[in-house]
């Protein structure tokens, strides 16, 4: 028999060291019944039997994957390239989540008294943060795949943020958008 | 109220709802008008690649629950919608496949290998007339066995199968999903396990949400939203943005096609191509009724199937299939199309999704209330109105319409919407970012919520990453909640028999079938890749 590739070892070990932790370290004490439970004498399911099943679920493929399973393709696993890739794209949508959650209160503390929370339903307050974080958002992604910062992709960022309020809120009076159900 | 009365009383709901506008002093309803546009806007989104069906069905439903509310009475607005979207998207997929060799949904892969040849040798509208005949086609057969056989399968799960076969049958379909989706049973069960382990954070019976570590942002689990769009969507655009950033250093371009000669499509090509529409969508069919098989493997064996049977029948001067035949056409497009019919069997008769789009149509339906897909929405009740049961014909009659709509204005609205492959997929793809993301947003109104789906997300893209396929997940995630409540709801009623899944005939059979599912597909994907 051939062996797995080495894809599918670290996989599998990774999951059955997840699913081992999951069932001895994190489910027995975050759960507050065990997984079969007597009281008055009626026996019923405790709440840690269905995560151990799951946990046992993972555990199974994990085994399968390093013992039997059809072999991953060469092209089918992560790389560090990969890993950078995700940083970046975190970085920009923590960048653009910021923008939303922070740019509203921030300006209206500082231009207005009382602050953001009691214009959070006035205009421009509440599309503030929504609007600079989502142009910021898509303008950074489409600059990132053009590999360069362009007047045409911030235009298409603010286009594309200001359709999403029309479509969004203008409509609606009891929709919500980033961050207003926060502050 | 006997089944006919049902059946009147589901379409009159379709037709009587709330009027829209009138066209020619003619009332249109409010659910049909929503099925009109959800169908336009679904061949529009099949038409897009990077767009697909289950993109515009997470973006529009926050939209549509806003617009309709929480009350019965949106569920076939919204329900008839979605469908519009999911049909849509079925026929515009193969659009960008036979104009640009670049399937505009997975499914309509195998469609490039005979539509683009044909598109090249001048035959273009001719390849797109076909594509539509036959998605049409199999569509349309596909919805007629939904119609007749959900309701018989709900009625049978209701009469003889208990809560111990419940949760066999439940354990069942999970085993299937995680084993027949992709190529790896392993990664099927692990796909499938994260999804239930996902799904029991924050909740349980107990007072403490199990699994919070203590913290208020776990403590009311994950919202659906956040898991199924995080997953399905998100980690989709996560892994497209990465392959175009990449991509973009090559810079291929495409060649304009012209047209040549008769583009009509006629009587004696139709019955020339009706055996391979016929095989296709019984193939089709046949794998869309199976939870978790989707259209892409039917509309492999529709291809592989109806290519031997026309080896044997082709004369010489017939291309060969994969170099331009109509034949390849019709039996890829009507194999894939009679899937999304045929899927909703065991969403409707079980509750069970087998499929994205199916995912949506039940999140839909848990959004708004009123309406939980399952055998019990077949109960035939005579004095009083099963309104579930009035919903779940209405339903038919929007498949229906949906169907009547693509014989009609689809094929000439699906030949319009080529130039959709010009939107440039990577400016698309961030709008569709940020539509998910505010669409999670306006639903669950915290931050912490987008948070969750990104994380979600590069789950998702993870798992494409490392050719895990997300839909056991998220079909775990859906079903997880309500496979506890049976198997607890079992043990309960069966005294606590810890064996209460080999003690009743059927119950055994389910789970010896599920065992021999996993030991079955483990061998037959070891010899595929020996």
């Amino acid at each position: 028999m051939r062996p797995q590739p080495k894809t599918d070892i670290v996989l599998g070990a990774g999951c059955i060291a997840a699913s081992l932790a999951a069932i001895f370290l994190w489910i027995p004490p975050d759960t507050s019944s065990g997984l079969i439970e007597t009281v008055r004498r009626q026996v019923s399911v405790g709440d840690a039997l269905a995560p151990t099943a799951a946990s046992a679920f993972v555990l199974a493929g994990g085994a399968l994957l390093i013992l039997r399973d059809s072999p991953t393709r060469a092209d089918q696993r992560i790389t560090l390239a990969n890993l950078k890739y995700l940083l970046a794209l975190l970085f920009m949508l923590a960048t653009g989540f910021a923008l939303m959650r922070w740019a509203g209160p921030i300006i209206a503390g500082i231009a207005l008294e009382d602050g953001y929370r009691p214009q959070r339903n006035t205009v421009p307050w509440k599309y503030i943060g929504f609007f600079l974080g989502g142009s910021a958002l898509v303008t950074s992604l489409i600059s990132f795949v053009e590999g360069r910062v362009t007047l045409r992709s911030a235009v298409i960022g603010i286009l594309s943020t200001l359709s999403m309020i029309a479509v969004y809120d203008l409509p609606f009076e009891d929709l919500l958008l980033p961050p207003n159900g926060d502050v | 109220m006997g089944v006919f009365d049902y059946i009147r009383l589901g379409v009159l709901a379709v037709f009587q709802g709330p009027e829209m506008f009138s066209v020619l002093g003619v009332p249109v309803s409010v659910t049909l008008a929503m099925i009109l546009f959800g169908f336009l806007l679904g061949i529009a989104a099949g038409a897009t690649p990077g767009l697909a069906g289950p993109v515009a069905m997470a973006i529009s439903l926050p939209i549509l629950i806003s617009a309709f509310g929480f009350t019965p009475d949106a569920l076939l607005p919204v329900m008839g919608f979605l469908i519009g979207v999911m049909k849509g998207a079925t026929v515009g997929g193969a659009v960008p496949a036979i104009l640009f060799n670049t399937p505009g949904t997975p499914d309509a892969f195998m469609t490039t290998l005979d539509g683009y040849p044909m598109a090249r040798n001048g035959q273009a509208g001719k390849a797109l007339r076909i594509a539509h005949f036959s998605s049409a086609s199999g569509d349309t057969f596909s919805d007629v066995v939904l119609i007749l056989c959900a309701p018989f399968l709900a009625i049978l799960v209701e009469a003889y199968l208990d809560l111990p076969e419940k949760t066999a049958l439940l354990i069942l379909s999970l085993a299937f999903i995680s084993s027949v989706i992709g190529t790896s049973v392993g990664k099927g069960l692990i796909s499938m396990g994260l999804g239930l382990f996902a799904a029991y954070v924050g909740t349980g019976e107990d007072f403490y949400p199990r699994l919070s570590m203590g913290t208020q942002s776990l403590a009311e689990g994950f919202p659906v939203t956040t898991a199924v769009l995080g997953v399905l969507i998100l980690g989709e655009v996560f892994k497209n943005i990465e392959d175009l950033w990449r991509e973009q250093k090559s810079g291929a371009r495409m060649e304009p096609l012209q047209q040549r000669g008769d583009q009509r499509l006629h009587r004696h090509e139709i019955g020339r191509l009706a055996p391979y529409i016929g095989r296709s969508a019984l193939i089709g069919t046949a794998i869309g009724a199976l939870p978790g098989i989707g259209s892409t493997l039917a509309a492999t064996l529709g291809y592989t199937i109806n290519r031997n049977r026309y080896r044997r029948s082709r004369s010489e001067s017939d291309p060969e299939f994969g170099s331009g035949a109509p034949e390849g056409i019709a039996a890829t497009e009507a194999a894939n199309s009679s899937v999304s019919g045929a899927n909703l069997i065991p969403v409707l008769s079980l509750g069970i999704p087998g499929n994205a789009a199916a995912v949506f149509l039940i999140l839909a339906a848990e959004s708004i209330g009123g309406f939980n897909p399952g055998p019990s929405v077949f109960t035939f009740t005579t004095d009083t109105v099963n309104p579930e049961l009035v919903v779940a014909f209405g339903l038919f009659t929007a498949m229906m319409l949906a169907n009547l709509l693509n014989w009609t204005i689809g094929g000439a609205f699906m030949r319009s919407m080529g130039v959709m492959i010009r939107v440039p997929k990577h400016i698309l793809l961030p709008i569709v970012l940020l539509l998910t993301l505010t669409a999670i947003y306006v639903q669950e109104t915290r931050m912490e919520a987008m948070w969750f789906a990104v994380a979600f997300g590069v789950l998702g893209y993870g798992m494409r990453r490392l050719g895990m396929s997300p839909l056991p997940f998220v079909i775990a995630f859906l079903l997880g909640g309500k496979l506890e409540e049976t198997a607890r709801q079992a043990f309960a009623a069966t005294g606590g028999d810890p064996f209460f899944l080999v003690t009743s005939p059927v119950a055994s059979a389910f789970v010896a079938l599920s065992l021999a599912v996993i030991v079955f597909s483990l061998r037959s994907a070891r010899k595929a890749k020996a």
